[in-house]
């Protein structure tokens, strides 16, 4: 489904460097993951590593509701402590 | 130390045979090599067939085993070697990995794991989602204390002479906190803007990437960093610190090894002068160095760095006798002068009006001192002060520039990239000539000639150039500049003889840079003789480190200055992943037009977007970057980098192995798709889904974060399976995906759920049961093998399969999520604990049992047990029943040794 595999350790490592571009799409209002990666122009399942990393230290949440094809939206929080 | 019973590894099973044997009274150490006791049950979602929450029943194991009075647990620890000792039990050698984080003072609160800027897989979630180089294990880790993976020292951080944190800054600029870059490298050397430039970056030669496509363009990051602080901050944010020791160093030279040790030095409270003969300071970075490698204004802020801290820089003043600084007050001084005097050719005419020696020509330049080179200048020599005189030359409008080398072509001491910039600039360059003598007229240079090389180094290596004879040739020149290398100048030394050393610079001890005379120390270019920015930045820092101890009458020798973990092996770092991505470098881009004519910087910055993906091709050689986010963010102060590793040794009457299991790797079974197909899971990653601790908050797909639907289980995956050589059946994966598939009903009431199984497994108490209540539930139980997994361009998954309830026939079914419920395999890593013993395998490679109907536990090595899944594959009451026994067999035997029998 999503072309090239890429190496686990890899796409984890880029999570830093993604980031702030994720932040940058969310900004515009919540989005899926498949939307994100369709804005990034990377393969869902390398977006879905970035986006669960950022939701897991604070950076993201999903908005609660879920889209007809099944997917959460995710938005951008404030961190606690920034 | 001495304890009865040794327990290797606190799963559910050495935690119960230590319990079981510290509410008996003896004694037990229990080493676990991960951060947190608990083994695999907490990372389970549920227990079969009760459902009872398996962090429910494995925290209060957890905390009961972590204080019991009678069980000293080692975490992070690996048992090295265990060897019979003379009273017939054992000795045992105990490895502590460092935590890096003082487990005393950690609070787990996780401040560290949110700065961390590195992130990695995390095993605890079986790679379904990241943490951080910083973390705590999980959330019900015990102890709940952050440990720091640190691999060893990044290979760039390790090379750099100056103590720059390299992969730290890279890993900050990665992630877009450029200030906190610059702040770490302002930890180390205030010359940031100027390093980012004229800065050899032998960093970059280390890099791992470099065997890729090339290194991480490091100091180009660095660059970038310090321009777009000095944008913003044009005044530098620090200031001197408010309590000073009233203590006063003099530094001779504002040289970078003078201003980075004042640097150093006045952050500690001393009150830092420093004297500077030229007219202005900077040393080689203003007077060697050519404006368009290093503008003066990045010069002019690098030392802003540097006085802001309180330090005077008093110019023009040439220091003539150490010992008058000490009678100004000075309790040490800090010798940095540098290498200002000019190597000679020893050729005739070289008295010559129009002969200039580079290291003078550049200083006059950088001053705005006239020099009159004429039309035709010849350059003699092949570093960079020649590369950067001839290059200098042309600026000032010579129309003619001849370098002239005794080396072959690619053998030059200059660096490629500057003999390459010089070539494009129109500078000529002749390898493999020497100069024989400078021709004149009414005393002035009218050319010169030069002759063919044989030979540059003896049968020794020692420079000793043979030239070959009738190959001379005359070349007209209006200038000769000789760049052949510096010496050190010590006019400053009246009466302090000891200081110079046989090689005409000063003496100094390699370590401290003490010279012999008491509170003199010296460094730089006047010790080590002409080098880079970088080591006499690193020699600055140096001789900060000893003086300040020499001042606070501390011990100079074995102070442990700059200690780095050892340098991480490179094959290990690339053997971390089994692609790579192709991510060129950035290409380096220079304004070269032929003849220049004004002193312009050359070399293009990296944009915002270049320097971060720049950075993002680093590779985390040594996984924690050493961004020191961590230690600014822990409220109780805890991290501590220099952490060292500890070997403790005990003695101990018995032992138990409790070493657990594998999981069967299911990318072993190829046409299940497992690590190609992002929608093909584990058992385990099913139950990281469904447990409280979840990585993704609810059950959602990897591949792209739908919520299944229709969702398999492919039972035996890797168990009772000859074409992967485990015949044995896992005894588990029935029954936890009987767990798997009524807790998914549970939480997605509208998901379909499937089983293809060959039969089920329900042999023990209630598993019965649970079957059927997983059938009532509305699971589909499809008896038959699955052949291969396809995926669709969706995600969905197509799975092949025989269907034995309807004939056999071969059937297709399509799902959005696989669930490979994989078997368990032995943990051979207890074959490697014993020392002139030899703990014997069964046929599977578990640890034997010697009679496990009449004697469960007991080993073929006397006093040695073992408990659970160590000896076979087992459910969690079986494991704890058979650790049960184990303590039971090792209090025995203790008690026997204690009858002598």
């Amino acid at each position: 489904m999503n072309g090239e595999v890429r190496d686990l350790r890899e796409v984890i490592r880029e999570e830093m460097l993604m980031r702030d571009k994720i932040a940058g799409i969310l900004k515009d209002g919540p989005r899926t993951v498949p939307e994100i990666a369709q804005a990034l122009g990377h393969p869902s399942w390398e977006v879905m590593y970035w986006v669960m990393g950022m939701r897991k230290y604070g950076y993201v949440s999903e908005t609660g509701d879920v889209t007809e094809e099944g997917y959460h939206r995710y938005r951008v929080v404030a961190r606690e402590g920034n | 130390m001495n304890y009865d019973v040794l327990v290797v590894g606190s799963g559910i099973g050495g935690m119960e045979s230590s319990l079981k044997l510290g509410d008996m009274g003896y004694k037990v150490l229990l080493v676990e090599k991960e951060p947190s006791v608990g083994g695999k049950m907490i990372l389970l979602s549920k227990v079969f067939p009760t459902l009872d929450c398996a962090s429910c029943i494995s925290t209060p194991k957890m905390a009961a085993t972590w204080h019991h009075p009678n069980v000293d647990v080692m975490i992070y620890s690996e048992v090295e070697k265990i060897k019979r000792n003379r009273e017939g039990g054992f000795k045992v050698r105990v490895r502590r990995k460092p935590t890096f984080v003082k487990q005393a003072l950690c609070t787990g609160c996780r401040q560290c794991e949110t700065a961390c800027n590195v992130a990695v897989p995390d095993q605890y979630n079986f790679g379904l989602v990241a943490r951080r180089a910083a973390h705590i294990a999980f959330p019900q880790a015990v102890p709940k204390k952050a440990v720091i993976e640190r691999k060893g020292s990044s290979p760039c951080l390790f090379a750099c002479p100056a103590g720059v944190k390299a992969h730290g800054y890279v890993a900050l600029a990665r992630a877009g906190k450029f200030d906190e870059a610059f702040n770490l490298v302002l930890e180390d050397t205030p010359l940031v803007g100027s390093l980012g430039r004229a800065c050899f970056a032998l960093c970059e030669a280390e890099c791992a990437r470099g065997v890729l496509e090339g290194p991480v363009s490091i100091r180009r990051i660095k660059r970038f960093i310090a321009d777009r602080y000095y944008r913003l901050h044009p005044e530098p944010d620090h200031k001197a610190p408010e309590d000073l020791n009233g203590k006063k160093v003099a530094i001779v030279g504002s040289g970078p090894a003078g201003l980075t040790a004042a640097f150093h030095l006045a952050r500690k409270g001393y009150k830092v002068k420093i004297f500077e003969a030229a007219a202005k300071p900077g040393g080689m970075l203003r007077l060697g160095i050519p404006a368009y490698r290093i503008p003066r204004d990045v010069v002019d802020r690098d030392i802003k760095n540097v006085t802001a801290l309180g330090v005077e820089i008093e110019t023009g003043v040439r220091v003539e006798n150490i010992q008058d600084l000490k009678n100004q007050g000075f309790e040490a001084v800090f010798i940095a002068a540098g290498c200002q005097g000019a190597a000679k050719l020893g050729v005739p005419g070289e008295d010559l009006a129009g002969v200039f020696y580079g290291v003078d020509f550049l200083r006059k330049m950088n001053l705005g001192e006239a020099v009159s080179l004429g039309q035709r200048v010849a350059v003699i020599g092949g570093g960079n002060v020649a590369m950067d005189t001839a290059r200098s030359a042309l600026r000032l409008g010579a129309r003619e520039v001849r370098v002239y080398c005794l080396e072959k072509e690619g053998e030059l001491f200059a660096s490629p990239g500057e003999v390459e910039a010089a070539r494009r600039e129109g500078v000529k360059i002749h390898h493999a000539r020497g100069v024989r003598l400078i021709k004149g007229e009414h005393g002035s240079v009218t050319g010169l000639v030069t002759v063919a090389v044989k030979s540059v180094f003896d049968e020794n290596g020692r420079f000793n150039p043979v030239y070959i004879d009738g190959t001379e040739e005359e070349t007209a020149a209006d200038s000769v500049i000789v760049s052949i290398g510096q010496r050190a100048v010590l006019n400053f030394t009246g009466g302090l003889e000891e200081l110079t050393g046989a090689n005409g610079r000063l003496a100094v001890d390699p370590d401290t840079l003490a010279t012999p005379v008491p509170g003199v120390f010296a460094g730089g270019d006047v010790v080590t003789g002409p080098s880079l920015i970088v080591k006499a930045g690193g020699q600055g820092r140096r001789a900060a480190f000893f003086i300040d101890r020499y001042l606070r009458g501390e011990a100079l020798e074995g102070a442990g200055f700059d200690y780095r973990l050892p340098v991480v092996d490179k094959e290990e770092v690339m053997a971390r992943q089994q692609s790579y991505k192709t991510l060129v470098p950035v290409e380096k881009k220079e304004i070269l037009k032929e003849r220049p004519d004004d002193f312009t910087e050359v070399e293009i910055p990296l944009t915002e977007e270049e320097a971060r993906y720049s950075a993002g091709r680093c590779l985390d050689c040594g996984v924690c970057s050493q961004c020191l986010q961590c230690v600014a963010a822990c409220p109780a102060k805890a991290v501590d980098m220099e952490m060292k590793e500890e070997t403790v040794e005990a003695e101990v009457s018995s032992v138990i192995v409790s070493t657990g299991f594998r999981l069967f790797p299911a990318d072993a079974k190829p046409q299940y798709g497992y690590g190609k197909f992002r929608n093909v899971i584990t058992g385990m990653e099913m139950d990281r889904l469904l447990a409280p601790t979840r990585p993704y908050n609810t059950i959602l797909r990897p591949g792209d974060g739908k919520v299944p639907e229709s969702v398999a289980f492919i039972l035996c995956t890797g168990s009772r399976d000859q074409t992967v050589n485990n015949r044995l059946c896992s005894r588990i994966c029935c029954m936890y995906s009987l767990k798997h598939n009524q807790l998914i009903m549970g939480a997605l009431p509208l998901a379909d759920v499937t089983v293809y199984y060959i039969d089920i497994r329900a042999f023990s108490k209630g598993y019965e049961e649970f079957y059927r209540q997983a059938k009532g539930m509305g699971a589909n139980f499809v008896k038959g093998r699955v052949a291969k997994v396809e995926e669709k361009e969706n995600g969905n998954l197509i799975l092949h399969y025989e269907d034995i309830d309807n004939g056999g026939k071969l059937s297709r079914a399509e799902h959005d999520l696989v669930v490979l419920s994989v078997g368990l395999l032995p943990n051979t890593e207890y074959m490697n604990l014993f020392d002139g013993e030899e703990l014997e395998p069964d046929e599977f490679f578990y640890v034997k049992e010697a009679d496990e109907d009449l004697n469960p536990g007991k080993t073929g090595i006397d006093g040695v047990f073992v408990a659970g899944t160590a000896s076979g594959a087992k459910d969690i009451p079986d494991s704890i029943l058979h650790a049960g026994a184990a303590a039971a067999q090792a209090a025995a035997h203790v008690e026997r040794m204690r009858r002598g029998q």
